[in-house]
């Protein structure tokens, strides 16, 4: 009797895990969508701001005047920081395993001499099990993240760019293929590489490219416009390329983030939609099993009087 | 061949916030007010925080309030890349106010040594006042 009571007991508060992951399970579900349509939201800015940067780097290369101190490459890396957003709680599967992995690694393949800024609580292993110095722990917003939550981290790695203490930036990040596939990426932030055509973050594949009818502008303008300097640019090239760079490092950190927001509750809702049906299968064989064992009792309390009332007749 | 109407967008780091075809746009640039027509030439210019004034292919105005970005004119389309903007009819006032004079405090109190939180609230309140002359224009627009 004991043992179908424990049994019982077992199953009842497997139920309660049930109920609770089943609950996580939907409201990670109604996160990730808020989080996808989010994405989509920043990428035409993104784009935008991309396509512009390239075309004023273009029309200054021309001119050979392209060194500003957010696109010249150093000769050489002495320090990197990575900026790694993972998140602030567990119970979503390998999403902050992954990320940190693929961190470590990249810095594997480039230098030793590397120090992290987190954004979320859960990537604190790289300092704790890898050893690597943290400079900087910011909490992730995760729902409704707006760009004031990540423009003094963007500033930060700005200043701290300018002023030599690294020479390479990189995002850690993790990129939301679909709700079953999530992909862990590092990106260069700094220097801004403009000849890297950027799939993910930025200009993404589909967007519309600036076209302009030379024609259309010589007939217009002629002699002003000298060739490949198709814009008129006001105040001027370094003028704009000064207050547009911030912004693109701000929204590519930005997109980062809400990625990886989106991928974390997709990552979320996958591992509780798991522990849910493992929680069922688990009452359903304790289920099993009580009934077996009531059925025991059962037998063994009638084989008993049947016992007993054999030896009263005989 | 010339254009009467252009597309036009407004587009903020969160999202897109004006998207319609216009007959001309005016907004604040760093060197000056511009008023951009159909079949501009190509230009691409800083904006300072302020107000946007639009008039769509129906000749109807909309007021926008902005708090700087750039501006960027092609042949096809003319795109606003804001830090945050804000349509004249979705504004309130009363917050607006408070804001405003919560930053005017603040600046009020800051010592000029601390020029990076001056500049911050600076820009605060630079884009309160963009949102107060937008809704002033939309209400003017609207008698």
């Amino acid at each position: 009797m004991t043992n179908s009571k424990e049994i019982k007991k077992r199953i009842k508060s497997i139920t309660n895990t049930k109920k609770i992951t089943k609950a996580m399970e939907m409201v990670a579900a109604a996160k990730m969508r808020r989080s996808i349509d989010a994405v989509l939201k920043t990428r035409t800015y993104a784009n935008l701001a991309w396509e512009t940067l390239i075309n004023i780097a273009t029309s200054l290369k021309k001119q050979g005047s392209l060194n500003h101190p957010l696109i010249e490459k150093r000769d050489k890396t002495n320090k990197e920081l990575i900026v790694l957003i993972s998140s602030n709680r567990g119970l979503c599967g390998g999403f902050n395993s992954a990320i940190i992995n693929k961190a470590i690694k990249s810095i594997k393949l480039h230098s030793k001499n590397s120090e992290f800024i987190l954004i979320g609580k859960r990537g604190e292993s790289v300092g704790r099990r890898y050893g690597y110095n943290i400079v900087a722990q910011y909490e992730k917003p995760d729902t409704n993240p707006k760009v004031a939550d990540i423009q003094a981290i963007a500033k930060e790695i700005i200043d701290d760019y300018v002023a030599k203490k690294y020479d390479k930036i990189f995002l850690a990040y993790t990129d939301f293929a679909s709700t079953a596939k999530q992909v862990p990426r590092i990106r260069q932030i700094l220097p801004v590489d403009i000849e890297a055509e950027d799939k993910y973050l930025g200009a993404t594949g589909k967007s519309e490219k600036i076209k302009i009818d030379k024609e259309y502008i010589k007939e217009k303008e002629g002699k002003h416009l000298l060739e490949g300097q198709l814009f008129k640019y006001e105040p001027d090239e370094n003028e704009v390329l000064n207050s547009i760079l911030p912004r693109l490092i701000e929204v590519q950190l930005f997109q980062g983030l809400l990625e990886s927001n989106a991928s974390e509750h997709s990552a979320r809702m996958a591992a509780m939609h798991q522990a849910t049906s493992a929680a069922n299968d688990l009452v359903d064989e304790l289920t099993l099993y009580y009934n077996k064992a009531r059925q025991a009792a059962i037998t063994s309390e009638i084989a008993e009087i049947s016992a007993g009332a054999a030896i009263l007749n005989s | 061949m010339s254009q009467k109407t252009v597309k036009f967008e407004i587009a903020t780091p969160e999202k897109v916030v004006f998207k319609k075809e216009i007959k001309q746009v005016t907004v604040p640039t760093t060197s000056g007010e511009i008023t951009v027509l159909p079949n501009h030439i190509p230009l691409i210019s800083t904006l300072k925080p302020g107000v946007i004034e639009i008039k769509d292919e129906n000749e109807e105005d909309e007021i926008i309030s902005m708090a700087g970005g750039f501006i960027e004119v092609l042949r096809e389309k003319i795109v606003i890349l804001a830090d945050t903007a804000e349509r004249a009819q979705e504004l309130d006032e009363e917050r607006i106010k408070e804001a405003k004079t919560k930053a005017e405090e603040k600046k009020q109190e800051i010592s000029d040594k601390d020029e990076v939180r001056f500049a911050n609230i600076s820009a605060q309140l630079d884009k309160e006042m963009a949102r107060l002359k937008a809704l002033t224009k939309w209400r003017n627009l609207k008698r």
